[in-house]
C-alpha cells in the first residue's frame, strides 16, 4: 500500500506548495500531486474494475471457483478481513490516544492516520460482502437482526466504527477552523478510541466463542487481537508518514518518529507475548497440546515461524538507534505488518485444521479443498485450505479500493497539517538540531 | 414436544441406505450428503483399524444432532437456521439465508452442515423425492431437518423408516412412553462430543 506512495511521489514532483487563498495558505495547500500518484490511482482503479468483474464471475459460476469448502468454510477474504480490521482499529487508535489524553507532537498525522483507517474499514466490509453468497440479501441483516450472533454484533460495530471515523475527521476539522471546543475534541477522541477497541475486541468474538474450534475458543482472543491491532495498525501509520514526510506532503520531528517507532516495537513485544501465554496455556497439558504441535512443528509451521522471525527482526530494528533510518523504520513495519498477517492466516487456518469428527469418511469436491484422494483424513495432510486465482483477484480488487480511497483522499482532501502543527514540527527539528551541535562542536 | 433419535450402533451395519434414501426423499443435490455413515477403524471409508486378528471396524452415521442447545441458531446472524419450540426440530430457510457460512463454522459436529457451492444439480431431469421437499439454493448452507414436512403428515423420517437393521428409532424424548424415550432410559446410551454443551437430541445405543 504504501509503497505506491513512496514511489509513485518522489520528491521533486509531489510538493506543490502554491497556496490558494485564504483557506489554502491557511492549510499550507499541500496535496500528493505528480505523475506517478496519478499512474498509481488509474493502476487501481483498473484493478477495482478487474476485481469487480471476478467478483460477478464468482456469484455467476458458483463459489465452488474459490477454494473454500464445507470443511474449511472461509479462506482468503475473512482472515484479509480480520486483518484489515486490525489495520483500521490500530491506525484510529494510535490517531485518538495523542488526542485524548492531551499528548503533544503527533498532530501532523493524526487526519492521515483517521483516513488510513477509513480505507482500511472500507476494505474491511467490502472482503465480508465478496465472502457472502447471497450479497443480495444483505438488507436481511438489518431487517432479521439475530442480535445474539457475534457476527451481527460485528456488523453494527463496524458500521458504527465507520461513521464514527467519519465523524472523528470532520471534528478534527472543525477544531482546526476554530469552530469546535478542546473539551468537545477530546471527547470524540476519547468515544474513538473506546470504538477501535471494541470493533477489534467483537471481530476476535467471531472466532472466540466458537466452542468447538479449539485454537479459537480462547478468552484471550479479544485482548490479542487488539494487540495485534495496535501493531500492525502503528506500523501502516509509520509506512504512510515517513514516506509522505519524504514526498514533502507533512513536516514531522524525527523524534516523533523515533517515539512511534519504540511504542511500535513495545506493542510487536506484547503481541508476541500473549501468543506465548496462549501457547503455553494450550500446550502444557491436555488436549491443546495439538494446537501447539501444529503451530510448531505441522502444517502451519511455516506460517508461524515466519511470524516469530519478522517480528523479532523487526523489534532488533526498531529499539537499534542506527537501524532507524527512514528506510529502516519503513523495513521494520512493513515486516511487522507481514508478521501479523500471517498471524491472521495461522488463526483461520488453525480452526479449521484441526477436526473434531475424525472417523473415517468420504471426501469429495464440497467437503473439503483436498479431496483428490476421496478419503477425509488424508485431506488434512498439509495445509486444510489454500485460495484460487479467482480469490486472490477479487481480494486484489477490494485492496485496491481502498489505496485508491487512500490516495484519493490524500490527493483531494484537507489531510495535511495545519501550519501551527507545522510550527510546532519545525521548532521540535530546530531544537534537536541545537541540542546536537555543541556535541558535534 | 422434543423430537428425537435413537440410533443402535449394536445393530448399525453401515450399509448406508439411511444416506441414499435421505437423499432420495429430500431430492439432496449432487456431492451432498445429509445423512452420513462414518467408519470407526482405519482412515478410509470402510476399513478396519489393526491388523489381523486385532483389526476392528464400526460404523457412526451422523446427520444433524437438532440440539436442544444449537450453536448454528445462536451464531446465524440472520435467523436463518432456527429451533422450532412446538417440536425441537432445527430448520433451514434456504429464502433467507446470506450464504456467510457462520453455522459451519461454529457447528462442533464437523462436516454436518453443507454450502451449495455452486447451482445445485439433480441427478435425474425432474426434481426425485417427496412433493413437499424444499427447493435447493446455490449459495445457501442446508442439512438434515429430520424430514419435517414427512414428520409434519404424521410419518417418520426416510432414514428411520427404510433403515434395513431396524437400527433407527425416532420420535418424542420428552415423552417417557415413547419408544424412543424408553430404549434411551434403558440402554446405555452417548451422545456426539456432549462436551460443548450442545445436548444432541440423537443417542447412540452403544
Amino acid at each position: 500500500m504504501a509503497q505506491n506512495i513512496s514511489a509513485a511521489a518522489p520528491k521533486t514532483r509531489a510538493t506543490s506548495g502554491r497556496p490558494s487563498g485564504a483557506e489554502g495558505r491557511k492549510r499550507g495547500a499541500v496535496r500528493l500531486q505528480g505523475r506517478g500518484v496519478t499512474i498509481a490511482i488509474v493502476v487501481c482503479a483498473i484493478l477495482v474494475v478487474v476485481g469487480i468483474a471476478l467478483w460477478m464471475v464468482q456469484l455467476s459460476g458458483g463459489m465452488v471457483q474459490t477454494g473454500m469448502r464445507n470443511r474449511d468454510s472461509w479462506g482468503l477474504y475473512l482472515t484479509n478481513f480480520m486483518f484489515f480490521v486490525g489495520l483500521s482499529a490500530g491506525g484510529l487508535i494510535i490517531s485518538s490516544i495523542p488526542n485524548a489524553f492531551g499528548m503533544k507532537g503527533f498532530g501532523p498525522i493524526s487526519k492521515v492516520a483517521i483516513w488510513s483507517s477509513v480505507c482500511c474499514v472500507c476494505v474491511a466490509i467490502g472482503l465480508v460482502v465478496v465472502d457472502l453468497g447471497g450479497p443480495a440479501r444483505l438488507w436481511e441483516l438489518f431487517v432479521y437482526s439475530n442480535l445474539s450472533s457475534p457476527l451481527m454484533w460485528d456488523i453494527l460495530v463496524l458500521g458504527t466504527y465507520l461513521i464514527l471515523s467519519l465523524v472523528y475527521l470532520w471534528a478534527h476539522l472543525r477544531h482546526e477552523a476554530g469552530r469546535m471546543s478542546h473539551v468537545a475534541m477530546r471527547v470524540i477522541s476519547i468515544i474513538a478510541l473506546i470504538i477501535a477497541v471494541s470493533v477489534h475486541t467483537v471481530t476476535a468474538w467471531i472466532f472466540s466463542l466458537a466452542p468447538a474450534h479449539e485454537f479459537w475458543h480462547t478468552a484471550l482472543m479479544g485482548p490479542w487481537f487488539v494487540a495485534s491491532a495496535l501493531d500492525c495498525g502503528t506500523a501502516l501509520v509509520l509506512i504512510i508518514v515517513v514516506a509522505l514526510r519524504r514526498a514533502g506532503y507533512l513536516k514531522l520531528a524525527q523524534s516523533n518518529v523515533t517515539n512511534l517507532s519504540k511504542m511500535l516495537a513495545v506493542f510487536v513485544l506484547v503481541d508476541l507475548y500473549f501468543f506465548a501465554c496462549d501457547l503455553l496455556t494450550s500446550g502444557y497439558f491436555g488436549a491443546g497440546s495439538d494446537v501447539v504441535e501444529m503451530l510448531t512443528t505441522g502444517a502451519l509451521a511455516p506460517f508461524f515461524w515466519s511470524q516469530i522471525i519478522c517480528m523479532a527482526i523487526a523489534v532488533v530494528m526498531l529499539v537499534a538507534p542506527r537501524m532507524r533510518t527512514d528506510a529502516g523504520v519503513c523495513i521494520a513495519s512493513a515486516l511487522v505488518i507481514v508478521g501479523v498477517f500471517f498471524k491472521r492466516v495461522q488463526i483461520m487456518l488453525g480452526g479449521f485444521q484441526l477436526a473434531n469428527v475424525t472417523l473415517g469418511d468420504v471426501a469429495n469436491e464440497f467437503t473439503m479443498t483436498n479431496w483428490e484422494s476421496g478419503i477425509v483424513a488424508l485431506g488434512y495432510n498439509g495445509v486444510v485450505y489454500w485460495p484460487t486465482p479467482l480469490e486472490w483477484g477479487v481480494t486484489a480488487g477490494v485492496i485496491a479500493l481502498g489505496v485508491l480511497m487512500l490516495l484519493l483522499g490524500l490527493r483531494y482532501l484537507p489531510l495535511n497539517p495545519t501550519e501551527d502543527d507545522q510550527a510546532e514540527q519545525e521548532a521540535a527539528i530546530e531544537a534537536q538540531a541545537q541540542a546536537a551541535a555543541p556535541a558535534e562542536a | 414436544m422434543r423430537y428425537g433419535m435413537a440410533i443402535d450402533l449394536k445393530r448399525c451395519s453401515g450399509c448406508k441406505t439411511c444416506s441414499v434414501v435421505c437423499k432420495v426423499a429430500n431430492n439432496v443435490p449432487e456431492g451432498i450428503l445429509w445423512n452420513r455413515v462414518l467408519t470407526d477403524g482405519g482412515e478410509a471409508p470402510d476399513t478396519s483399524s489393526g491388523t489381523y486378528p486385532d483389526a476392528s471396524i464400526g460404523y457412526l452415521p451422523v446427520q444433524c444432532n437438532h440440539c436442544e442447545n444449537p450453536a448454528c441458531v445462536k451464531a446465524c446472524p440472520v435467523g436463518a437456521t432456527w429451533k422450532d419450540k412446538e417440536t425441537g426440530i432445527v430448520h433451514q430457510d434456504y429464502d433467507k439465508c446470506i450464504g456467510c457460512r457462520m453455522c459451519i463454522a461454529v457447528c462442533p459436529y464437523t462436516g454436518i452442515r453443507s454450502f451449495n457451492w455452486q447451482e445445485p444439480k439433480n441427478y435425474a431431469d425432474y426434481p426425485l423425492g417427496d412433493a413437499k421437499a424444499a427447493v435447493h439454493q446455490k449459495h445457501t448452507v442446508e442439512k438434515c431437518i429430520f424430514c419435517e414436512h414427512r414428520v409434519a403428515e404424521g410419518k417418520k423420517p426416510a432414514c428411520v423408516e427404510q433403515c434395513l437393521a431396524r437400527a433407527r428409532t425416532f420420535g418424542d424424548l420428552d415423552d417417557p412412553d415413547s419408544e424412543v424415550s424408553k430404549l434411551i432410559a434403558t440402554r446405555e446410551t452417548q451422545q456426539l462430543h456432549p462436551e460443548f454443551g450442545t445436548n444432541p437430541s440423537i443417542y447412540y445405543l452403544v
